[in-house]
């Protein structure tokens, strides 16, 4: 057709990159035109402002579609799928006194409890359970299994971030984070604790869970937002 | 309920929602959730994948809630680009659209009742709209609402319109100058 061209510069006087957007705010792009309108939109503040110019243009039409309630369930689904909220997961990792914090109690648990302490250890019998919670919500809870030398977790309210993956972390005494494995959000996950953490494995250790890129933290300490914390005990 | 009042309640809202508060959600839920839940369920024309939409977009509404600048747009449209960006994203991973009948070129495709008590924009912003859209030539004011309301690809308004993909990229963008330019006059 020779009255059709192509994205070219000199489409009627719209620059490519405002037409571009125009499009994706439209909604009639598809693969990788698509696929490449959203990465600028995502990281092109300039692209992004156009997009929203042209959302602002388009959106009145959207009067013309009918409201209807959806189901009673939806919002009951969106709020079990909610993470943590925000100021406290993202407050504990990257706070000091958090980690010094923690490492005074567990020095103090120590020196106060002594010989009790390693009781509670894999050599004890009593199984250890923690309630691991965040921003006021349980969000998975761990029993150690002593005689196996292993935990089980079993998720509680928590829902799958798309990008991210929960991690597991002990923290003894000392206060530095050692990674134990990955959790899932749809079942219970069985680790078996690497030998070199199992005496640490005690009453009043901590155990978190950060989220994590997939396959989890490549630095060997958390990289993410901690999404919640719960103490061992014993039952 | 008064337009502007819904508005700034939704606004107010949006902005407590990065510091984690939940009710700050459930608020914005419970005053747009009618109206998102009818564009996805517009665009995918299934209740089940609209259900799963939804729930999507009150999740990118928590993760992305410190994006909405109040200065810049209203909280309604950010939310309803929210919705037909996820709906149009479910319909481009399913790869079937079911809004394929034929459009005729030159028959106009009513638009359906505009309901009295919408939360949306301000009435003025959408008789400008409908003015300028009007000022289109039919088959690229069809185009736009298959595009806009049936979440239709060029190729989609190709096959229903029956012309060639290029031309139906050329109606669409000379339609969006067109619109543009009478926008801002």
């Amino acid at each position: 057709m020779s009255d059709t061209s192509d994205h070219n510069s000199k489409f009627e006087g719209l620059p490519d990159d405002e037409l571009l957007a125009a499009e994706y705010a439209l909604g009639v792009l598809a693969g990788t035109d698509r696929a490449a309108a959203e990465r600028l939109f995502e990281r092109d503040h300039n692209f992004a402002r156009m997009v929203g110019e042209w959302e602002q243009r388009l959106t009145p039409w959207a009067r013309n579609i009918e409201e209807v309630s959806p189901p009673p369930h939806i919002w009951s689904a969106i709020e079990t799928a909610l993470p943590a909220p925000a100021p406290q997961r993202a407050s504990l990792w990257e706070s000091l006194m958090f980690w010094r914090g923690l490492a005074l109690a567990g020095a103090l648990t120590a020196a106060c409890l002594g010989g009790l302490v390693y009781f509670g250890a894999i050599g004890g019998h009593e199984p250890l359970v923690a309630t691991i919670e965040g921003g006021g919500n349980r969000v998975f809870v761990a029993t150690v299994d002593a005689k196996r030398g292993s935990i089980a977790v079993v998720p509680a309210s928590f829902s799958a971030d798309t990008t991210r993956v929960p991690e597991l972390w002990l923290i003894p005494a000392d206060g530095k984070p050692r990674p134990l494995g990955l959790l899932r959000s749809d079942r219970a996950v069985t680790i078996t604790i690497p030998s070199e953490y199992v005496a640490q494995t005690v009453s009043n250790a901590v155990l978190a869970v950060s989220l994590e890129p997939p396959g989890g933290s490549t630095t060997g300490a958390p990289t993410g937002p901690v999404i919640g914390t719960g103490k061992l005990t014993s039952l | 309920m008064d337009l502007d009042a819904n508005r700034k309640l939704i606004a107010a809202a949006l902005g407590r929602i990065p510091a984690g508060d939940r009710t700050a959600l459930q608020t914005v839920y419970r005053l747009t959730s009618a109206k998102l839940f009818g564009v996805a369920l517009r665009i995918l024309g299934t209740q089940a994948e609209a259900e799963d939409v939804l729930q999507e977009v009150y999740l990118t509404v928590w993760r992305k809630a410190a994006d909405f600048d109040p200065h810049r747009a209203s909280p309604m449209t950010w939310l309803i680009a929210i919705a037909r960006n996820r709906a149009i994203d479910r319909l481009r991973a399913t790869r079937q659209n079911r809004h394929m009948e034929p459009i005729d070129q030159a028959v106009e495709i009513a638009d359906s009742a505009i309901p009295a008590d919408s939360a949306l924009e301000a009435a003025q912003d959408y008789a400008k709209l409908h003015g300028c859209l009007h000022s289109l030539e039919t088959r690229e004011r069809n185009a736009l609402r298959g595009a806009f309301f049936d979440g239709n690809t060029y190729e989609d308004l190709a096959t229903r319109m029956k012309v060639p993909l290029g031309t139906m990229k050329s109606w669409v963008r000379r339609a969006m100058i067109k619109l543009k330019r009478c926008l801002e006059q």
